[in-house]
């Protein structure tokens, strides 16, 4: 009975989240399948029961706890590091044309580097541990905070600076309340946009640099010792922490851009 | 007062636009008193507007003189207010807050910002509305607010663009209305640049016609009718005949 009931409420549901749903269901049934096909497949394909426990057992010993928070502290420090870096250069190329003339250029050259394959440079100037793992993660949201704070604070409408000066604002007041207000859904997609590239260089450089607590370090481990389900459990564990972050700047975003209609 | 609030002296404007020279205000010659209410009409292109940015100060490039209290303008001041033809409430902010940027510069006290704030939204008549978002408001609202943040910081002389162009029929009688009943009770001098006859007639003292091509003051006609005034009034319906006679020979 309580089945049936459950069953109602979750026809009753948005029908699009259920259309959301199909393809990844598929797609673990069609993992599962193949899992099933004999030994070869189930290495390459982790049957889903071994994930589950392989997951229950990092929990109980604590493994996986110890190395989430080792990345996530990574992961926020460098976001936050990379991100307000960002803003500051962004706003200075939006603000000063001598400025911008000087370092734009370099900038651009700067940003195609292939940033992880300079990691012997970056061990040199960093050491390897921690330092040289948060300066990689920072380089990630550095660049489209840059590119989206400078987009913002440029196209700039001549209208409201008129009111700027009707009213005699100072410089720091006209920033605060109109430009920087106006720049706002241009950097909040900046910030968006680093999620992913933040994710992906803190375990990208954890696999690299192989000291210290994370995600990157445990797949390492995991990878050496041929164990594919905890591997696959890290890579889950990173994309949830991934989602946990877009989520936080969905909400900012509602929070500060409540006043569009 | 024996000299004028706001005094302009040969006043020359032309905009240099592939080469060619072109005078938007030639020999502008204007006195206006102290609580007056005047209204500048004229066909597109006579330069009323120009007129009313250079007053404002947004603009330092022309020849002659503007002069405030026998003090040559320099820039822009608190001391003139300016109303746009669309509202320019910054989207990111409240009513309230919108209201409250026109006193961020001046000396006065956060308690002495909030009560005018407040006065000025019972004002225009927005109670209720002080914490909503420009997009929640109709453009007569708006525009409401535009008008508070122009008289909140008690400016010498409020100068209006074609505030009312936007709006209804309705809504713009209303606000016309609601303007006069403002002036005479904040006696703020008020300069008014309409392309609305009936507008320009109902509520000046004077109204001035201009000519087009180069901006040129064609006549001032006096209204000497007491306010409040009427729009239905008979003697308002010959003045509008003056004005529309000398515009129509003027186009």
């Amino acid at each position: 009975m309580s089945q049936l009931l459950s069953l109602k409420g979750a026809l009753q549901q948005p029908v699009v989240l259920l259309q959301g749903l199909v393809l990844p269901v598929l797609l673990l049934v069609l993992w599962q399948y193949n899992s099933e096909l004999g030994s070869s497949h189930a290495y390459a394909f982790v049957p889903l029961q071994n994930i589950y426990s392989a997951s229950l057992q990092l929990l109980e010993t604590g493994e996986l706890w110890v190395n989430t928070w080792g990345s996530l502290k990574k992961a926020e420090l460098g976001f936050l590091l990379g991100s307000t870096a960002g803003l500051i250069l962004g706003a200075l190329l939006a603000y000063s044309k001598v400025f911008n003339a000087f370092v734009s250029p370099l900038f651009n050259s700067i940003r195609q580097v292939p940033l992880l394959g300079l990691t012997p440079l970056i061990a040199l100037w960093f050491g390897n541990g921690e330092e040289a793992k948060i300066f990689i993660i920072a380089l990630a949201s550095f660049f489209p905070l840059v590119i989206n704070t400078f987009q913002g604070l440029s196209h700039y409408d001549e209208k409201y600076s008129e009111v700027a000066r009707i009213y005699q604002f100072s410089f720091w007041r006209e920033f605060k309340r109109i430009r920087l207000p106006q720049a706002l859904p241009h950097i909040l997609t900046g910030l968006n946009l680093a999620v992913p590239f933040t994710w992906i260089t803190t375990t990208a450089s954890e696999l690299l640099f192989n000291a210290g607590a994370g995600l990157g370090n445990l797949m390492m481990k995991a990878e050496i010792n041929a164990e594919m389900d905890i591997l696959l459990v890290c890579a889950m564990t990173v994309t949830i922490s991934g989602i946990f972050m877009t989520t936080c700047i969905h909400f900012l975003s509602k929070r500060l851009l409540q006043w569009r209609a | 007062m024996s000299f004028p609030l706001l005094s302009i002296k040969k006043l020359n404007k032309s905009f240099q636009r592939d080469q060619n020279n072109l005078t938007v205000l030639d020999g502008i010659h204007l006195d206006i008193k102290q609580g007056e209410f005047i209204s500048i009409v004229g066909s597109s292109g006579c330069g009323k507007s120009t007129l009313l940015r250079l007053i404002a100060g947004l603009d330092p490039d022309y020849q002659g003189e503007i002069l405030l209290n026998k003090i040559p303008i320099q820039g822009t001041d608190l001391k003139r207010g300016l109303i746009f033809q669309e509202h320019r409430l910054l989207p990111w902010l409240t009513v309230s807050e919108n209201i409250h940027l026109a006193l961020e510069e001046t000396g006065l006290s956060r308690s002495e910002k909030n009560a005018r704030v407040k006065e000025h939204i019972e004002i225009v008549g927005l109670i209720g509305f002080e914490n909503a978002y420009p997009h929640e408001l109709s453009g007569g609202m708006a525009q409401r607010v535009a008008i508070a943040r122009g008289l909140v910081n008690k400016p010498d002389i409020l100068l209006l663009d074609e505030p009312f162009g936007a709006l209804d029929a309705m809504t713009r009688s209303h606000l016309q209305a609601e303007l006069q009943r403002i002036w005479q009770h904040e006696k703020i001098t008020m300069i008014l640049v309409t392309h609305d006859i009936e507008e320009a007639v109902y509520l000046g003292d004077s109204v001035i016609v201009m000519s087009a091509r180069p901006g040129k003051i064609k006549e001032i006609i006096p209204i000497p009718l007491a306010h409040p005034r009427h729009k239905d009034s008979e003697s308002l319906f010959n003045f509008r005949n003056q004005a529309l006679h000398l515009l129509d020979h003027t186009a």
